[in-house]
């Protein structure tokens, strides 16, 4: 019989926290992480607001206690910030008396420091110092970095399927576990701003000019934000055999595809619904057993309305608290996963539902509405957190309170 | 883990004539260090409007993935896991430099789209409505090894069958910036004198190979995936205790291997970790890199040359000239790759 997996740490950087008591802290407070950026060189600085990580690059190295080092992306920072945190908060010191794995992910590894220096890297006339970037230009690059800052000695990959990249991650880590295959995977993903994303989601008419207004009838899309969220996750006997504290149970997930259109969900949110669905069974809950939704909610037009039309399909006139959190941290890709999954920890440790901020009137194409109010304290012992990305992926993860 | 994966269909477009399967074709010969796929007509796999859009990885991938269906029978696989290195470059580099040229303003989006790693993953679903599970692996060396694991946990978990692929293409500029941290080699070689030149770098190349693998063996089945273990940047002792520990977790000892593939790629700064193959001398090792180029997910080539070479008991001697003959028997082939010095795999494929 496949383990319990449970989640023994977390640890985070995001525009509204330098940690997860930051974090916590600002959503409390109802404050989000929505600004001007002032680390990116783009025509759209004082246009387009995004939820940047408050300090420079530099200021993260020193975070990160790489101060002086070369060679390290935001990307690999920001992830080793959030690593760091989520290894103290379980209790790991050394991470060599059992083998542990890192399942990271990334959309554009580190692209933030490569798309700089691109042209240069690329010209044969140029030479320079910029040629030590040229192996950040993948994926591998930011995981390998934060890897062997902090001894990770299990397996180790890099999940890309877009916005559900650290989702998919959490699931592969837990997969592992289930398999016997490792005790313990720390999971997660890491996503810094870049021009590269920014003109992306621009190009494609997805970014409001204004806070992004998650489930109301007058949104206009995503607004990007930066960041990165590890979660420790653990077998059921090695928590027993370290006597290590349970913040929750990472009890069941799905991962679907939409197969309907590369960008764009279908409108019924068939791929949502069946995500929710077979990540609730798998966790043995119904409908009627789920308090909160953390929902994908990324305020494109298409998005909540799929995602709203699924919560509706299959919670029926029943549809429990749900709220995106995107309005203070914006949507930050491949670490959104990892960062709600956090979200969902704390609202179960807490029993605390998070406001969806920016909601003023209720989408024509549904009969429900996010909550707007901050309540606390708020029984919650099932959340379902959510998260969708181009390509058709859907991904659901079911994370539970853990009781003995 | 327990549970058996079986490759029962695949296809291969590489730098060589892969694509129809038929190990007789000619060795193909690049003078240049860039080997490019030999491309087939996609015109019988993708719809010509759909073919427009679409750049030269999606079409490879795609093509190579809609073959394996073809070639296994199944319209609608259990599951979607696929490795890249790279993703598109085509559509990366070119999505960067419209963001220079027309300074950020009035951009199209398709590359954008198409430089998504997980979209070559996204047209297969989306062509063969294939709903379930879906996954893309980007790390270097182990993005194929950690598709080819996820879909063995799927099989191991009762999903019926999985597509499990791989896909990296190279391009000039992509081929320069390698070329500046010593990916290639300084003098210009033909593939097919490439272990002749054991100097620091090798040569690049590309490829787009998918599996069919399911958990049942069955008369079309090709082989067995006995076995795959993933070692981060070991040191020599390391992989020296872990390649018998494999074989031995496996039943196996040896000298009962038959045929090694290594990624040996003429290499001299990596070359050294090749000699953890100095105790299987009692059976041909057959580099294979020659034919392929290098590039992140080598090995997936390596794994569809031991499915032919296991189905057809042969290995093609025009493809190897360095064999000196044929072995007596094809039951269990070992793998051994690395990229870099970084990501090493030990594969063990067996014959069903």
């Amino acid at each position: 019989m496949a383990e319990r997996v449970f989640i023994t740490g977390l640890g985070m950087i995001t525009a509204i926290g330098d940690n997860v008591a930051d974090n916590l802290r600002s959503l409390r407070a109802q404050k989000s992480g929505l600004d001007f950026t002032r680390q990116l060189d783009t025509i759209y600085k004082a246009v387009l607001p995004v939820a940047e990580v408050k300090h420079t690059t530099p200021a993260l190295r020193e975070m990160a206690g790489v101060a002086g080092k070369e060679g390290y992306t935001r990307t690999a920072l920001l992830g080793l910030i959030a690593m760091q945190e989520a290894l103290q908060h379980a209790g790991l010191g050394s991470l060599e008396d059992e083998s542990t794995g890192f399942i990271n992910a990334s959309t554009v590894g580190g692209m933030c420091d490569t798309e700089n220096v691109y042209f240069d890297i690329a010209d044969p006339e140029k030479t320079g110092d910029f040629v030590k970037y040229i192996d950040t230009l993948d994926c591998a690059d930011c995981t390998q970095q934060i890897a062997e800052v902090v001894g990770i000695n299990g397996p180790m990959t890099t999940i890309s399927t877009a916005c559900s990249s650290s989702a998919n991650a959490l699931m592969y880590g837990a997969r592992l576990i289930k398999a016997g295959l490792v005790r313990r995977v720390i999971c997660g993903g890491t996503e810094a701003l870049t021009r590269f994303t920014l003109n992306g989601f621009n190009s494609l008419k997805n970014i409001d000019k204004r806070p992004c207004r998650p489930f109301d009838n007058d949104r206009n899309g995503l607004n990007l934000g930066e960041g990165a969220a590890y979660l420790v996750l653990e077998s059921e006997s090695l928590v027993k055999e370290r006597n290590a504290t349970v913040l929750a149970a990472l009890d069941g997930y799905a991962n679907t595809n939409e197969a309907f259109h590369p960008t764009a969900p279908s409108p019924d949110g068939d791929g949502a619904y069946a995500a929710m669905k077979t990540a609730m069974e798998m966790g043995g809950c119904t409908p009627a057993d789920i308090q909160y939704v953390n929902v994908h909610g990324t305020a494109t037009l298409s998005n909540d309305v799929a995602e709203g039309m699924a919560l509706q399909r299959l919670f029926g006139e029943n549809v429990p608290k749900f709220s995106s959190t995107k309005p203070f941290t914006g949507h930050t890709l491949a670490a959104a996963g990892g960062i709600e999954a956090i979200y969902a920890v704390l609202a179960i440790s807490h029993q605390i539902i998070f406001p969806n901020l920016h909601f003023k009137d209720k989408m024509q194409e549904l009969n429900i509405t996010p909550e707007t109010q901050l309540l606390e304290p708020y029984p919650v012992r099932h959340v379902l957190s959510n998260s969708f990305g181009f390509g058709g992926n859907n991904a659901s993860l079911l994370i539970s309170k853990y009781e003995g | 883990m327990k549970g058996k994966c079986y490759i029962q269909g695949m296809a291969a477009i590489t730098p060589q004539h892969t694509f129809e399967g038929d190990l007789s074709q000619p060795l193909v010969v690049t003078h240049g260090n860039m080997l490019s796929c030999v491309e087939p007509d996609y015109r019988s796999f993708i719809a010509p409007n759909s073919l427009r859009r679409m750049t030269r990885v999606l079409k490879m991938g795609l093509a190579a993935s809609l073959k394996c269906l073809q070639d296994s029978g199944i319209a609608v696989p259990g599951a979607i896991v696929t490795g890249t290195g790279k993703g598109s470059l085509q559509d990366t580099e070119r999505f960067i430099k419209e963001i220079r040229d027309y300074e950020e303003k009035a951009l199209n989006p398709t590359p954008f789209i198409q430089s998504t790693y997980n979209a070559v993953n996204g047209l297969i679903a989306l062509q063969q409505k294939c709903t379930q599970y879906n996954n893309t692996f980007v790390h270097r060396g182990f993005s194929f090894e950690h598709a080819l694991l996820d879909s063995m946990l799927l099989l191991h978990e009762g999903t019926r069958d999985v597509l499990a692929g791989a896909f990296d293409e190279i391009t000039p500029e992509h081929f320069f910036i390698k070329g500046r941290i010593g990916h290639w080699k300084k003098e210009v070689i033909s593939n097919d004198a490439l272990y002749e030149h054991v100097s620091p770098g090798t040569i690049s190349g590309e490829g787009a190979i998918f599996f069919l693998l399911a958990p049942a063996a069955t008369a079309q089945s090709y082989a067995q995936i006995g076995g795959l273990e993933m070692l981060y940047k070991p040191s020599p002792g390391k992989l020296k205790t872990a390649l018998p520990q494999f074989l031995q977790k496996n039943g196996l000892q040896v000298t009962d291997i038959d045929l090694v593939l290594t990624g040996a790629n003429a290499d001299s700064n990596h070359a050294h970790y090749y000699e953890v193959l100095n105790d299987l001398t009692h059976c041909p090792q057959l580099p294979f890199k020659h034919l392929s180029g290098d590039y992140e997910t080598a090995g997936a080539f390596a794994l569809w040359l031991a499915g032919q070479m296991l189905k057809q008991q042969q290995i093609p001697s025009q493809w190897f000239p360095m064999l000196q003959q044929q072995p007596a028997r094809l039951r269990n082939i070992l793998i051994y790759n690395h990229f870099f010095g970084e990501q090493h795999t030990f594969m063990l494929v067996q014959a069903v």
